[in-house]
């Protein structure tokens, strides 16, 4: 046997028990005795390690989410086992569940019919004020929307796809100014102020949008206009209410 | 008592002490029955100090006027100074966690402005989040690295040697920004912005009608916003810096003083889209920031610092 093969003993078998054609090889050859002996001494030495230490479960949790993360892994859906049933109630549950959906779809029709047929018959009719404490200020968005409609004159007239932002806007001022009209404090003359400015903006863009549609550039300003009124608004309102 | 610490000792004591405690007294009345009904609580002062063990995150809302001061140190500890002008305001001050919450209320809703000033100084560790939310006055910062969310009425913000995430909101308050790192993002409709010796890699400035000033140098591959609704929009930089510059305005000018330094853009995506917009596109070394400034019916101003 050659020193080769006594690592490939090794590697197959393990330390104990060594053939005997290998005991003899390793009776004659130094370096072999010198390698068994490197390696008997860091098997006894990982047998003295201590045992595992169980990581905590934050980080099987912190793991875990990377990889559901990183799509490696998914988690399982939770599977409610179904318990055996009758025939007959199998039936009868697959039956009352299609009569349900069929009836709740029926119901949905009428409903929307009922309703398109009464709109077509009655004239719209726009709501009043709403007050702040119902009515959430709506942040800018630019979708199409809806005619414009009448807004109180001290502010900026809505045009284009600015209308509803506009509209609901113009709908909270009253009520945020309102809620502040008596403080003589100089945060809120000063919040009036920044809003006469911000609705002075406004107007220009809505003025030179209304020239060059095509102005993009203005309409991001218009856009951040509104939402910059929007905000000016809720800290009006919130201002308004430790106030009063 | 300094003479006895002195060793001095005086020959006929309750002589001196009636002569000195009579003016003394009789000043003090005087001053008393003087002072306006403020002084009744009039330098008001509490102090706390809370132990954290990582990174504390600091909340401050101040409904009172005055100043918010933040410093920091190298103690694991925040140290917490109010000072109010009356006991119509009251600190809640309390501690969870590495958390401190820090509010001034009103306590009396009939009292007068001058008797709602209420003075926050604070001592954090070097590596503090700040959460700071005040209606008037100075919000002060120094040296404090984290994320931070400042937002105030009327009241200017000064942040000296910041870094982090920084995000301003205000009213009609001001914006100084000096030698900050890291990312910052200020809005504002009134309120003006300057950035000074900045190390930002991402910035976003925002103002209606405030004005916008930027000196300092792009740090590469950063992003850079400067917007400005009817202001000046400022940059001033220097020849070593390397960025893409896409200025324009609707219906503003586009004042640029450093046209020697900027050369075509070398970026074939990077145009001006509509021709209704006023201004350029240009490349300054290498392009590897991207820098963008606009105003509605401002100046953009750009210029070579000397």
């Amino acid at each position: 046997m050659q020193c080769k093969d006594v690592e490939l003993v090794l590697e197959q078998e393990g330390l104990e028990p060594l053939p005997d054609e290998a005991r003899a090889h390793l009776a004659e050859c130094r370096e072999c005795r010198n390698y068994i002996a490197d390696i008997t001494s860091l098997v006894d030495a990982a047998k003295k390690l201590p045992p595992e230490i169980a990581p905590p479960d934050r980080i099987w949790i912190s793991l875990r989410a990377q990889l559901e993360e990183e799509g490696i892994i998914r988690t399982p859906r939770d599977v409610i086992p179904v318990e055996p049933g009758s025939m007959w109630q199998s039936i009868s549950a697959f039956f009352s569940n299609r009569v349900l959906a069929t009836a709740m779809v029926g119901i949905l029709i009428a409903a929307a019919a009922v309703f398109q047929i009464r709109s077509e018959r009655t004239p719209r009719v726009e709501p009043p004020f709403k007050t702040a404490a119902v009515q959430p200020i709506v942040p800018p968005t630019e979708k199409p929307v809806t005619k414009p409609t009448a807004t109180a004159p001290a502010v900026a007239q809505p045009s284009g796809e600015f209308d509803r932002t506009a509209r609901d806007l113009n709908d909270q001022e009253p009520v945020a100014t309102g809620m502040l009209l008596a403080s003589t404090s100089p945060i809120d003359a000063s919040l009036r102020d920044n809003l006469k400015k911000v609705n002075e903006f406004i107007a220009e863009c809505e003025k030179h949008l209304k020239e060059q549609p095509q102005d993009e550039l203005t309409r991001e300003y218009l856009s951040a206009a509104y939402q910059q009124k929007a905000e000016l608004l809720s800290a009006m309102i919130e201002r308004g209410r430790s106030i009063n | 008592m300094c003479l006895r610490m002195m060793g001095i000792t005086l020959a006929r004591p309750e002589f001196y002490a009636k002569r000195g405690i009579l003016p003394v007294l009789g000043a003090g009345l005087l001053l008393w029955s003087a002072a306006p009904a403020r002084a009744a609580g009039t330098g008001q002062r509490i102090e706390k100090q809370f132990s954290v063990t990582g990174r504390p995150v600091v909340v401050i809302h101040n409904v009172a006027n005055g100043r918010i001061e933040v410093k920091s140190w190298k103690n694991s500890e925040v140290n917490v100074i109010g000072t109010q002008s009356s006991n119509k305001i009251g600190f809640d001050i309390e501690q969870v966690g590495d958390r401190i919450d820090v509010t001034a209320n009103v306590l009396d809703a009939s009292a007068q402005p001058l008797e709602l000033e209420a003075d926050l100084q604070l001592t954090v560790p070097e590596e503090t989040e700040l959460q700071l939310k005040t209606e008037t006055g100075l919000i002060y910062v120094e040296q404090v690295v984290g994320d931070m969310k400042l937002e105030s009425y009327a009241g200017d913000v000064h942040l000296k040697e910041v870094s982090g995430y920084i995000i301003v909101k205000t009213t009609s308050g001001s914006l100084v920004c000096t030698q900050c790192a890291g990312k910052l993002d200020f809005s504002s409709i009134g309120g003006n912005a300057q950035i000074l010796q900045p190390q930002l890699n991402n910035v976003n400035l925002m103002t209606t009608t405030g004005n916008v000033l930027f000196d300092g140098d792009f740090v590469r591959t950063g992003l850079y916003s400067m917007k400005s609704g009817k202001g000046l929009v400022e940059v001033r930089f220097s020849s070593t810096d390397s960025f893409d510059l896409k200025a324009q305005t609707a219906t503003g000018i586009v004042d640029n003083q450093a046209a020697a330094f900027l050369k075509p853009d070398s970026h074939t995506a990077r145009h001006i889209a509509s021709k209704a917009i006023h201004g350029f596109v240009g490349t300054v070394g290498m392009g590897l920031a991207k820098v963008e400034l606009s105003s509605y019916s401002g100046t953009i101003r750009i210029m070579k610092r000397d």
